[in-house]
């Protein structure tokens, strides 16, 4: 008995001295093993791919071991909670401070709450489509029928990057029709397949999805009842055309900038269009050791320089999109302010 | 053909490498099929599109079988879809047949596969068109026609019920997820429990759980007796398995297949539903009803063919909507896009030569699944005779390791296996029934929203009645799984009180 | 006529109340079955229970509460000090591996009957190297995430 127990102790040793001793060997402030929580929780969707790519480039270069962790929203902020010490961090979208716009259980003010980090990457792919035999061809159009008094009904998921779209819609009813916005109504639904669903069954005119999942269903005859059209892309101009100019599927570039602000206007006010990308960025915990951000801030510069990351993205349809801390918090309040205005002005 | 080309020596070894991979997870209470291919998934970042899809299909086939294995040995089921082999599988092997239990449950399970595999190839477009026909108003029907399972299943009718609706209740906790189209407010919870539960209880834990942990807290009240060695004597003194009981189940076999296939084509009806509908029309057409539950080989067939019928099924959906069947498809269209390819209505039309080596990897994984564990069970089936004390410590670590890993490391759910642990101790002396319950558990989140949904969106009851002839097939099938349990509860009470009073 | 039915069967339902809903329902028909049984059963329990066939400890006659209390608090204590362990060594699976060591170790010790230096040393080499192979195969080559 005696001999096992002091076995075991003897093997416990070695252990905890191999690991601690593993932990000292490299002398960055980011070492060991880095858990990256993300706010989803697929493993097969962009979130968790373009945490990927980044994961594995941070890796390479700072011979750490990123591993990303698709725990979902609440559990991804309540383990950014609880450890300060950098090893664990967090990859969200804009998702993160629109969920608390949009008042959503469980969406604290991340800018006050955490700190927040690095953007890296935009997928461009946010989109809204009708069917193809649609009375409707274009965003005006929608508007127009909303304004002159019929009922439009648009398939989002309701508090967040699918519902910006529908929001920035219903406002530019709003100011082209004044009072008439309220016949954009929403359809609260929740996967991809849901809204395709809501689309085939009926239910909505307009659904929110994605150039990736939906550019299959655009290349169907029109005599197919799945077929549909893109109505508008979220994306800025400039971001869109930085994708590959084979855009994605059978749908080139050009095709895509085809319906991007300026070519389709969803205006925000008089002089503006209205426009939404999807941003990644890492979000830490507030008493991060600013050092620790710092390292972030020169890896990452390192690793956009060399190129080879933006190459990886493209091919998986994300836009790089690399913005030290010190610049990404101010731009990211900043579009966050835009869009707080236009969800205030919607309230009643 | 310019797919043979694709086809290599790797292309099959990694088939053949991820499926051994899938059954050993699938096999190992708390992991599951999908862990398996999300554990995977980076690897096939290296390895090119074909190879790598061929490493994943073949986790994909092996983690649905593995489940069969710790569902009959060690009345866990593998993976969720695995519930229902645990009614019949488990007491065959208690019996002193566990080697027999297993091989039945392979051959269904290649037989699911392998029907599947043929549907998804030559019908996969044109049942993806029928598949969009289900709105949200069939998917509740079709919900509701897998929960009268719970009528035919349960000991006491009234207690079963009651049981079913806990279970609907239990995963109704946390958040009314706006993912699923819900406008996410909390119910059912107190404040302090918050931040725990906001996205509920996840299922897994609660599966091992109710079965894998409240087994051991049972037993530990028993004082944890090991059995005599007349169990090990039994393993040997049996009839061995022979092709003959499958004698009169090719049409158990078709039907269980083609629920399988159907369910996985569904999405947004879980898989773990296919084999709970499988195994329920089979015991409302059996002829000996009253057998299954008690080691009836035909339950076991239900289930294992259903649950591998899934596979072929939910590759439906997402190789032609680009919509994933199952959860194990969800992770798969990583793979995909990975590689910088996007599945939808024209992939397979787009990338034949994917699409032909998909097919290729799909039925050279079920044959390999067949010809590892057929051949392997002699050795699988001693872990009957490892002694408790050894047996129960490693199966407390592995439930462990599977409810931390499942929704990638959150303690709580760890917890959640305790709670549950005590909760299914405590609920077979009350009078709960956990099959039942845990039915509920399982199918409660989606027949909320489909329920919910369909009244939103037409603002009618009546809608479920007239909505499409689909609907109203369905309302038959309801109809008669109900008018059948009850029948046969009318007919187990009548022969108990014959046996009573032949007793008297 | 036909009017009224439909309209009898006109339900709407507000999407900001939309989550409580579906619960109603499955509450009131919970308690509906609970009266259901008891109104069943009321009369045979109470017999059972004053002729002291039916026993309201959870406990069976012959538990073996040590045992039985022994696994719980270990089980409890396993628990808790995985994540405490793992706070420690962040993300290297360590809260899992040291505790599963001593927790495999004193569960077999507290189920085995009739201990033998034979049994005593399977269940150390089991209580080190189950845990072990499961944190190098799962944690390390498939980099799960362990506590």
């Amino acid at each position: 008995m005696k001999k096992i127990l002091s076995g075991v102790g003897v093997a416990l040793c070695t252990l905890t001295m191999a690991t601690s001793m593993q932990a000292q060997a490299a002398d960055s402030p980011i070492k060991g093993n880095i858990r990256v929580v993300i706010g989803s929780s697929s493993t097969g969707g962009d979130t968790y791919q373009a945490s990927s790519i980044i994961a594995d480039a941070l890796s390479e270069k700072l011979g750490a071991n990123f591993k990303v962790d698709a725990v979902g929203v609440t559990a991804a902020f309540r383990a950014l909670e609880r450890v300060s010490n950098g090893s664990t961090i967090m990859v969200f979208h804009d998702q993160a401070y629109l969920g608390n716009l949009y008042g959503q259980k469980g969406y604290d003010d991340p800018f006050e709450k955490y700190t927040v980090g690095q953007t890296f990457a935009i997928n461009p792919g946010n989109a809204y489509l009708v069917a193809k035999n649609s009375p409707y061809k274009s965003v005006q159009d929608v508007i127009d029928a909303a304004g002159s008094g019929k009922t439009v009904r648009v398939a989002i998921q309701p508090g967040g990057v699918s519902e910006i779209g529908y929001t920035a819609m219903k406002n530019a009813v709003r100011l082209q029709y004044p009072g008439m916005e309220d016949n954009l109504a929403p359809l609260n639904t929740g996967s991809q397949s849901d809204k395709n669903q809501a689309m085939f069954d009926g239910l909505a005119d307009v659904i929110n999805g994605s150039v990736q999942a939906n550019e299959q269903y655009t290349r169907l005859p029109a005599d197919d009842q799945k077929a549909m059209s893109f109505l508008w892309l979220t994306a800025r101009e400039g971001t869109v055309k930085q994708a590959n100019p084979e855009g994605m599927g059978g749908t080139s570039r050009d095709d895509l900038m085809k319906f991007v602000a300026p070519m389709v206007s969803v205006p925000m006010d008089e002089s503006k269009n209205f426009t939404f990308d999807k941003e990644f960025f890492f979000i830490y915990n507030k008493e991060t050791d600013p050092k620790i951000i710092a390292a972030m801030d020169v890896a990452l510069e390192e690793i956009f320089k060399e190129g080879k990351v933006q190459e990886t993205m493209k091919k998986s349809f994300f836009i790089p999109d690399f913005l030290p801390s010190n610049e990404s918090q101010q731009y990211l309040m900043n579009k966050r302010d835009q869009y707080a205005k236009i969800i205030e002005s919607l309230k009643k | 053909m310019e797919f043979l080309a694709l086809l290599s020596p790797e292309f099959f070894l990694l088939s053949a490498a991820g499926c051994l991979i899938g059954i050993i997870f699938g096999a190992i209470p708390g992991m599951t099929a999908t862990m398996a291919v999300a554990v995977c998934l980076p690897l096939t970042y290296s390895l090119g599109l074909h190879e790598g899809l061929a490493l994943l299909l073949g986790l994909y086939v092996g983690g649905i079988s593995g489940g069969l294995v710790p569902a009959i040995l060690l009345n866990i089921p593998g993976t969720p879809s695995s519930i229902t082999t645990t009614f019949d599988g488990h007491p065959m092997a208690k019996a002193g047949e566990p080697e027999k239990a297993l091989k039945i449950c392979i051959v269904a399970s290649l037989v699911g596969g392998l029907f599947s595999a043929v549907v998804l190839f030559f019908f996969a477009p044109m049942l993806a068109d029928f598949a969009i026909k289900f709105s949200y108003i069939e998917k509740f029907l079709i919900i509701f026609f897998a929960l009268t399972v719970i009528a035919s299943l349960s000991k006491n009718i009234l207690a079963g019920i009651f049981s079913g609706l806990l279970g609907v209740l239990l995963a109704l906790i946390g958040t009314y997820d706006t993912s699923n189209g819900g406008n996410g407010e909390y119910r059912l919870m107190f404040d302090f429990m918050v931040p725990y539960l906001e996205t509920g209880f996840s299922l897994l834990p609660v599966l091992i759980g109710l079965f894998g942990l409240a087994t051991i807290f049972e037993e530990a009240e028993k004082g944890i007796k090991e059995e005599d060695t007349h169990s090990q004597i039994k393993l040997k003194g049996h009839k061995p398995f022979h092709f003959g009981v499958f004698k009169g189940q090719i049409s158990n076999l078709i039907r269980s297949s083609s629920i399988g296939t159907f369910v996985g084509m569904l999405p947004g009806i879980g898989g773990s539903a296919a084999s709970v509908l499988a195994y329920s029309q089979q015991k409302n057409l059996s002829k000996n009803p009253e057998k299954m539950g008690k080691g009836a080989a035909e339950g076991m067939v239900a289930s294992e063919s259903a649950n591998n019928a899934l596979t072929g099924g939910a590759l439906i959906p997402l190789l032609s909507l680009g919509i994933p069947g199952d959860s194990t498809t969800a992770v798969l269209i990583g793979a995909f896009t990975l590689q910088g390819l996007q599945v939808g209505p024209l992939f397979i039309g787009e990338h034949m030569d994917t699409w032909y080596s998909m097919m290729a990897a799909l039925l050279f994984a079920n044959f390999v699944m067949f010809g590892a564990m057929f051949f392997a069970i002699r050795y699988i089936a001693k872990v009957v005779m490892v002694p408790k004390y050894i047996l129960y410590p490693i199966i407390i670590m592995m439930c462990v390791i599977g409810a931390y890993a499942i929704n990638y490391g959150i303690m709580f759910d760890v917890w959640t296996l305790l709670i549950f642990g005590l909760f299914g101790w405590l609920a077979g002396k009350i009078g709960i029934e956990v099959a039942p319950l845990v039915i509920g558990f399982i199918l409660g989140g989606s027949a909320e929203v489909y329920f919910v949904k369909s009244i939103e969106s037409y603002g009618t009851l009546s809608i479920f009645f007239t909505k499409s002839p689909i609907a109203v097939v369905l309302w038959l099938l309801i109809l008669a799984s109900v008018v059948f349990s009850i029948l046969m509860h009318r007919k187990n009470k009548r022969l108990a009180n014959q046996v009573e009073e032949a007793n008297a | 006529m036909s009017q009224s039915l439909s309209s009898l069967f006109e339900v709407s339902i507000d999407f900001d109340q939309s989550h409580l809903f579906f619960p109603t329902i499955v509450i009131t028909l919970i308690a509906l079955m609970a009266l259901w049984i008891v109104a069943a059963n009321a009369k045979q329990w109470v017999a059972r229970v004053r002729s002291g066939e039916l026993r309201l400890s959870p406990f069976n006659e012959h538990a073996d509460k040590f045992r039985f209390f022994g696994t719980l608090v270990l089980v409890i204590v396993y628990f808790w000090s995985m994540d405490a362990v793992g706070q420690l060594f962040p993300n290297t699976g360590m809260g899992f591996l040291l505790t599963s060591i001593p927790f495999m170790l004193l569960l077999s010790l507290l189920y085995v009957h009739g201990i033998t230096s034979r049994v005593l040393l399977g269940i150390g080499l089991n209580s080190i190297i189950a845990p072990v192979a499961a944190w190098y195969l799962l944690g390390q080559l498939f980099a799960i995430s362990l506590p």
